[in-house]
C-alpha cells in the first residue's frame, strides 16, 4: 500500500490555478523527486500535503490509510508527516538545541498544564529529551553550536538545522523542499549522502524537491514532474530523462533534445 | 558587569547543590526588607513595596503571552480590573455602601474565586488572537479591556464613580493581614512564587511551544503544535497572574478601588515595565516592574506650569520614555544582560578548551 496517495489534489489562488488535479502515490521507504521549473506548483504542493494550505473541493489526500485531505498542520504532523521549508523558517531566536526540541513535540507525554502541577516530572522527561535532541546533533554534526540562537548559524549549518528539526519529530515521512538550495555542489553531494544515512537510521520515506537535477537523477527511485500546476511525467530517473514532454516543460519546445540531454547531465 | 558576571557565577554555583536554594536565599533576603526600610527609610516605601510586587506579578504574567508567545495584548489591565473587582464584591459584606454588591465570602475564598473569573476572561480577551495579529489585535484587546474599566465606571454595584469601599483584608486565625508591612509578607511570597512558575512554563514543552508560535507560527504548526489551543493557554495562564495580582490589590489596605487604578495609563506604565525589562525575559520583567513602579510613584506629582496653568506631564514621559526605550534600546535591560551572560559563557568555554588543548600538548 502507498504511505501517501492525493487524488485530484487541487489548489487555486484566485484565478491562478496553482496545484491542478494531481494524483501521485509515494510508495513506503522509496526516495520520490519532485521537480518542476519555478512556479510550478512544488512548493504549493508541500503546503497542501501538511496543511498550511486547504485544498480546493474534490481533492483527496491520504496518508499511511488515514483521510487528511482537510485535517490541520498539527494533526498531520502528529500521524508522522514532516517538513522542511524551501526558506527554512527555523526559530531564529531559540537556540540550536531547542529548535530540534520544539520539533520533538508531538512526543511530549506531560500536558502542558504540567509544568505548573508537576515539575519534577517535567524535568525528568526533558533531560531524557535533551539527551536524545543533542545524541541527533551530534549526528548532523551541530553538538558544537547547541547553545546558539539558530539564527547565528551559517547558512549551510541553517540548512542542517532543518533537517534535523524535521528528524527530530521521528516522522514516518519527510518532505523535503530544496534543501540543498545556496550550497556549494561539494556541500550539496555531502547534505545529500546524510539525507541518505538519515533515511536509513530512521527508516524514512522521502519526498524531495530539488533544482540541481543530477542530484535527483542519482538519488530517486522515482520522479514527478509539474509543470504549470500539472503532474505532466512520472516513472523512473531514466524514463523521465527521456520523456519529451520533460525536456518541453524545461526548455520549450524548439530546444534541441541534445541541448537538454546536456544540460540534465551537468 | 564583572559583578553581574560574579553574582550569575554565584547563583549557578548554588543551584547546582539544590535547584530551589537560589530561590530560598532570596526568599530569606527579602524577609526582613520592611523593617530596614521603616527603620532607615519611612514606612511609605513598604507601601511602593508593595505594589512593586504586584506589578512583577502583572509583568511576568504579560510577558507570557507577549514576550514567550508574541501576542500583542493591550487588555491587561481590565483583566487586573476583573480579579480586583470580583474578589472585592465577593468578600464585600451585603448591603455595603452606595448600593455595592456584596457577599460576604470568606477572602481565602474570594481571591481563587477571582482568579479562576479572570483565567475564563483571559480567554475571551484571547478569541481575536486566533483570527487577528499585530496592531488589530491591540486595537481588540484595548477595546476589550477598557470596556471593562467603563463598565465598573458606571455599575454603582461595582463602586462606579465613589469605588468600593471597606474591602476586608485577608487573615489567618486571629492575624491580619492589614498593615503595609504584613501585607507584604503576602505580596511579596506570591511574586517570588509567580517569577518561580513562569520560569517553569518556560522551561517545558510548553514553554518551547509557546515561543515556536511567536517566532514563526507556521512552522510551530508543521511541528505539531496546536497553535490555536496554546495562544489561547498563554492567554489564560498571563489572567491567572492578573486575576491574582488584582484581588490581592483589592484586599491590600486601605482596602479600596476605584475604577481610576485600570485606565490606559495604567496599560501603557505596564507595557513599558514589560518593555524596559527587555520583552521575553522574566528577571528584565521583575527589574522593569521595579523601576517603573518608583518611577511612576516619583513622578505623579511632577507638573510644570503652561500660561499659569498647571499641566501633569507623567503620561507624556511614560509615553516618550516608551517610544525612546522601542527605538534605541529594543531588547531591554534583560536583553543586555543576556548578551553580558552569553559572553561569559563563551569566554568561560574558550577557556576551557584552551586550557584542554594546553594539558595535552
Ligand atoms: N499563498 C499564495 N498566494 C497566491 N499565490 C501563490 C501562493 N503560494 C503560491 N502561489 C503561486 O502559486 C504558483 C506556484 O508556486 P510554488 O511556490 O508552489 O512554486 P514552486 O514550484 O515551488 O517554485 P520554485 O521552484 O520557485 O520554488 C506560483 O505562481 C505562486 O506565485
Ligand atoms: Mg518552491
Amino acid at each position: 500500500m502507498a504511505l501517501l496517495e492525493t487524488r485530484n489534489l487541487s489548489k487555486s489562488f484566485g484565478g491562478l490555478q496553482a496545484i491542478d488535479k494531481v494524483s501521485l502515490k509515494v510508495e513506503p521507504n522509496t526516495v520520490h523527486g519532485l521537480i518542476g521549473p519555478n512556479g510550478s506548483g512544488k512548493s504549493t504542493f508541500f503546503n497542501l500535503l501538511t496543511g498550511v494550505y486547504q485544498p480546493d473541493e474534490g481533492s483527496q489526500i491520504s496518508f499511511n490509510g488515514i483521510d487528511i485531505t482537510s485535517s490541520p498542520a498539527h494533526t498531520i504532523a502528529e500521524l508522522g508527516l514532516a517538513r522542511t521549508f524551501q526558506l527554512l523558517r527555523l526559530y531564529g531566536e531559540l537556540s540550536v538545541l531547542d529548535n530540534v526540541m520544539v520539533g520533538y513535540h508531538p512526543h511530549t507525554k506531560y500536558g502542558p498544564l504540567a509544568p505548573l502541577i508537576n515539575g519534577a516530572e517535567v524535568r525528568r522527561q526533558d533531560k531524557a529529551v535533551r539527551e536524545e535532541m543533542e545524541e541527533l546533533l551530534e549526528f548532523i554534526g551541530l553538538a558544537e553550536h547547541a547553545e546558539i540562537p539558530a539564527a547565528e548559524l551559517s547558512g549551510g549549518q541553517r540548512r542542517l538545522l532543518a533537517l534535523g528539526r524535521a528528524i527530530a519529530m521521528r516522522p514516518k515521512m519527510l518532505l523535503l523542499d530544496e534543501p540543498g538550495a545556496g550550497l556549494s555542489p561539494v556541500n550539496v553531494d555531502n547534505l545529500m549522502s546524510t539525507i541518505m544515512t538519515l533515511k536509513k537510521r530512521y527508516n524514512l520515506t522521502i519526498i524531495v524537491v530539488e533544482h540541481i537535477l543530477k542530484v535527483v537523477m542519482s538519488t530517486c527511485d522515482t520522479i514527478s514532474v509539474l509543470d504549470h500546476g500539472q503532474k505532466i511525467s512520472e516513472g523512473t530517473p531514466e524514463f523521465v530523462k527521456g520523456d519529451s514532454a520533460v525536456v518541453e516543460a524545461y526548455l520549450g519546445r524548439e530546444m534541441a533534445d541534445e541541448d537538454i540531454r546536456a544540460a540534465m547531465d551537468a | 558587569m564583572v559583578f553581574l558576571s560574579r553574582i550569575a557565577d554565584l547563583i549557578d554555583a548554588l543551584a547546582s547543590r539544590h535547584r530551589l536554594l537560589p530561590w530560598l536565599i532570596a526568599y530569606l533576603m527579602l524577609l526582613p526588607l520592611p523593617f530596614i526600610m521603616s527603620t532607615f527609610f519611612n514606612s511609605y516605601l513598604i507601601d511602593l513595596a508593595n505594589r512593586s510586587c504586584l506589578f512583577i506579578l502583572l509583568a511576568v504574567g504579560l510577558n507570557i503571552v507577549k514576550g514567550f508567545c508574541g501576542q500583542v495584548t493591550v487588555g491587561h489591565i481590565g483583566l487586573y480590573a476583573i480579579g480586583a473587582v470580583t474578589s472585592a464584591v465577593l468578600s464585600l459584606e451585603p448591603g455595603g455602601f452606595g448600593g455595592a454588591l456584596g457577599f460576604g465570602l470568606p477572602v481565602w475564598v474570594s481571591i481563587p474565586i477571582a482568579v479562576l473569573v479572570t483565567a475564563f476572561a483571559g480567554l475571551i480577551v484571547g478569541l481575536p488572537s486566533v483570527r487577528l495579529e499585530g496592531a488589530y489585535l491591540a486595537l481588540a484587546t484595548l477595546g476589550l479591556g477598557e470596556s471593562v474599566r467603563i463598565f465598573i465606571a458606571v455599575t454603582p454595584a461595582l463602586g462606579s464613580s465613589t469605588g468600593l469601599m471597606m474591602i476586608p483584608a485577608p487573615s489567618i486565625g486571629s492575624f491580619v493581614f492589614d498593615s503595609f508591612t504584613s501585607y507584604y509578607y503576602l505580596v511579596m511570597t506570591a511574586a517570588l512564587v509567580g517569577i518561580y512558575f513562569s520560569f517553569s512554563i518556560l522551561r517545558s514543552a510548553t514553554g518551547r511551544a509557546f515561543q515556536a508560535i511567536r517566532e514563526d507560527t507556521i512552522a510551530a504548526s508543521v511541528n505539531g503544535i496546536n497553535v490555536i489551543k496554546y495562544k489561547l493557554l498563554a492567554f489564560v495562564l498571563s489572567a491567572i497572574y492578573a486575576g491574582l495580582a488584582g484581588a490581592l490589590f483589592a484586599h491590600m489596605p486601605p482596602g479600596y478601588l476605584h475604577h481610576n487604578n485600570f485606565t490606559v495609563i495604567e496599560m501603557v506604565t505596564l507595557l513599558l515595565m514589560v518593555v524596559l525589562g527587555g520583552i521575553g525575559n522574566v528577571w528584565g520583567g521583575v527589574i522593569g516592574a521595579i523601576v517603573v513602579t518608583i518611577a511612576y510613584d516619583q513622578t505623579k506629582d511632577l507638573v510644570v506650569y503652561f500660561m499659569d496653568r498647571p499641566i501633569v506631564i507623567q503620561p507624556l514621559v511614560f509615553g516618550l520614555s516608551m517610544v525612546l526605550l522601542v527605538l534605541f534600546m529594543p531588547r531591554g535591560i534583560g536583553g543586555w544582560f543576556e548578551g553580558v551572560l552569553r559572553n561569559r559563557r563563551f569566554i568561560k568555554r574558550s577557556e576551557e578548551k584552551l586550557g584542554g588543548t594546553a594539558r595535552n600538548s
